[in-house]
């Protein structure tokens, strides 16, 4: 248990760990920028791996300090907007669903979408994958609403963490196949549903059809 | 059994199982003895205190976990494909690109480690390699390998199953989202290929 | 009290695996004194308990993948722990003045003086005459004041084979201390 005596240690051993990571790899202006947003946040629950990781992006892309520094005070703010978020849902302090809550806002998504898959109550675990697809499947295009509604039913119907995993691939068949992001996810949440409520249709784990490849350019 | 070992009655007192009340007279001076073994045992709390910073300490430049080696051995149960034609200027002649997902034949959770293919369509590129959160965005760290003359660079990493970004690095100093993957902002006015596994 | 407090072992478990190594400093944080009078107890000193729990926190981390229950993640740590103990060789006679500094430390801050601190440095070295395995039981059931049952099922062997190495141990205990008193 963590008591005030104690918390200065592991700070000291998280500041170790950061600055470890990030020596010689960002300038020193950044690197002290990203120690101190991630002691603070570390203090308040939040993880600290995307903004050294981002740090990180930013220098090996050769992109000047202040704008990197902007980016990673970025990812802060992402951090805690999905941490709020998470927690109006239920209470929910798993570091890995804060970091996937922030990879979807950057993806485009809002604190309510966020606070809405929550409130479908599963694991953690099963959350955080949530997430994670829910910010990919807008990164494919899918609009918020038809997003929100695949994924939550997905959650809701208990199927393990592959199905969600597979979303993503599903929308791009689809979308190859000619079919827009919105109906492609429209179609697949009927289907999650109806597997819900029937069990699943015959034929179940088999990869969905390949699309034909593209000519040739 | 010797004359030095204990009577078993007074091995039930050391085990809390009697008093020295239920001990026959004869034995009660042993039973004292035993007690008295007791009274040795250091129940003192120990702190360690320093532990910590030196565990940190030893971790900062230690690899990371690793999955078993036996783990890595998987058998393909599914290939997925995606394929999207990626129209570009044709200066940078760069065709399209592949994913090719070997899933693992797993029970209920999900696998630790995912095998997967990258591949990009550069016939005019001198270099490509691939930079990510999984190899800490190093542009050198892991360069795709052209085969032949088809202009076809791929390169096979195992990664853990979690969410990553990356993108290709064209030439040493070109960036480049992966045109068959989600893509989303870097916050550098740039476009990150995102792998959610 | 903080928003999101006292995540659970299986949170910080899979955030290390994800790559944040710097929240493993909460589980040590946590665990390090649970077992350190265990590990004192079986190797002797307080020094040596560091130097076993502080290498079988790097050994728990290098094997963080092979943790099956990331919630339980003190059992399995006990385990390596264990396993750090069991390893370690016997601690030469040069090394006992050592042990009496240590116990005679401990005593001062206690009741009873020089007395106890002499009773404590006499079975602390009968101990180390024992196998592990006698020690073993005699510390968990002793020292850490756990039944028969609670030791069976964290050893995963049967309370009739512990009371048999237990017995043993009373018997060595008592040889040794005759021995040498």
């Amino acid at each position: 248990m963590l008591t005030l005596l104690a918390l200065p240690l592991t700070l000291l051993g998280l500041q170790q760990g950061m600055a470890q990571r990030l020596a010689g790899r960002v300038s020193p202006t950044v690197a002290a920028l990203v120690e101190q947003l991630g002691t603070t946040g570390a203090a308040r629950g939040l993880p600290i791996d995307p903004l050294i990781q981002k740090a990180i992006e930013g220098s090996a892309k050769s992109i000047p300090d202040d704008r990197v520094a902007a980016a990673v005070r970025l990812v802060a703010t992402q951090l805690d907007t999905a941490a709020t978020a998470l927690r109006e849902g239920g209470p929910v302090s798993d570091t890995l669903a804060i970091a996937a809550g922030a990879f979807a806002i950057n993806a485009g998504l809002s604190g309510s979408d966020i606070t809405a898959l929550a409130r479908v109550g599963a694991s953690p675990q099963a959350l955080t994958v949530g997430l994670r697809v829910a910010g990919t499947l807008a990164a494919l295009g899918v609009p918020r609403a038809e997003n929100i509604g695949l994924v939550s039913t997905t959650l809701r119907s208990g199927q393990p963490a592959e199905s969600l995993l597979l979303l993503p691939a599903h929308v791009q068949s689809a979308m190859a196949n000619g079919i827009t992001p919105a109906a492609a996810a429209a179609g697949l949440s009927r289907a999650a549903a109806a597997q819900a409520r029937h069990g699943p249709p015959p034929g179940r784990g088999q990869p969905p059809p390949h699309p034909a490849p593209p000519p040739h350019p | 059994m010797s004359e030095r070992d204990f009577h078993p009655l007074v091995k039930q007192l050391l085990d809390g199982e009697l008093t020295i009340a239920d001990l026959p007279a004869e034995l009660r001076a042993e039973g004292e003895e035993a007690l008295r073994l007791l009274t040795g045992v250091d129940r003192s709390p120990v702190e360690l205190p320093a532990v910590t910073r030196r565990v940190m300490q030893t971790l900062a430049s230690r690899p990371a976990p690793a999955v078993p080696a036996w783990k890595r051995v998987m058998r393909p149960r599914e290939i997925r494909l995606r394929i999207r034609p990626w129209v570009l200027a044709p200066a940078l002649a760069i065709a399209a690109a592949l994913i090719l997902l070997i899933w693992p034949a797993t029970p209920a959770r999900p696998a630790p480690l995912v095998t997967v293919r990258f591949v990009l369509v550069a016939p005019d590129a001198r270099e490509v390699s691939l930079a990510g959160t999984f190899n800490q965005w190093d542009a050198h760290a892991t360069p795709l390998v052209r085969s032949g003359s088809t202009g076809v660079w791929t390169a096979t990493l195992t990664l853990p199953a979690g969410q990553h970004q990356y993108a290709f690095v064209v030439d040493g100093a070109r960036w480049v989202p992966d045109p068959g993957a989600p893509a989303v902002d870097d916050g550098f006015g740039r476009r990150n290929s995102v792998l959610t596994l | 009290m903080r928003p999101g407090a006292e995540p659970k072992d299986g949170d910080i478990v899979r955030a290390v695996l994800a790559g944040e190594r710097e929240r493993y400093a909460v589980l040590v944080e946590r665990y390090r004194d649970r077992y350190a009078r265990y590990a004192a107890r079986m190797l002797g000193s307080a020094d040596a308990a560091e130097d076993a729990v502080q290498d079988a926190f790097v050994r728990a981390f290098d094997q963080l993948a092979q943790c099956k229950e990331p919630d339980n993640f003190v059992g399995w740590f006990f385990l390596i722990l264990r396993n750090r103990c069991f390893a370690e060789r016997r601690r030469s006679r040069a090394e006992a003045p050592l042990e009496a500094a240590d116990s005679v430390a401990a005593a001062d801050r206690t009741d009873g003086g020089a007395e106890t601190a002499e009773r404590r440095r006499a079975l602390q070295l009968a101990l180390m005459e024992l196998t592990p395995d006698q020690r073993e039981v005699f510390v968990l059931k002793h020292v850490e004041g756990l039944s028969y049952g609670q030791i069976a099922e964290r050893l995963s062997t049967s309370i009739p084979s512990l009371k048999m190495r237990m017995h043993r141990a009373y018997d060595r205990l008592r040889e040794q201390l005759r021995d040498h008193t």
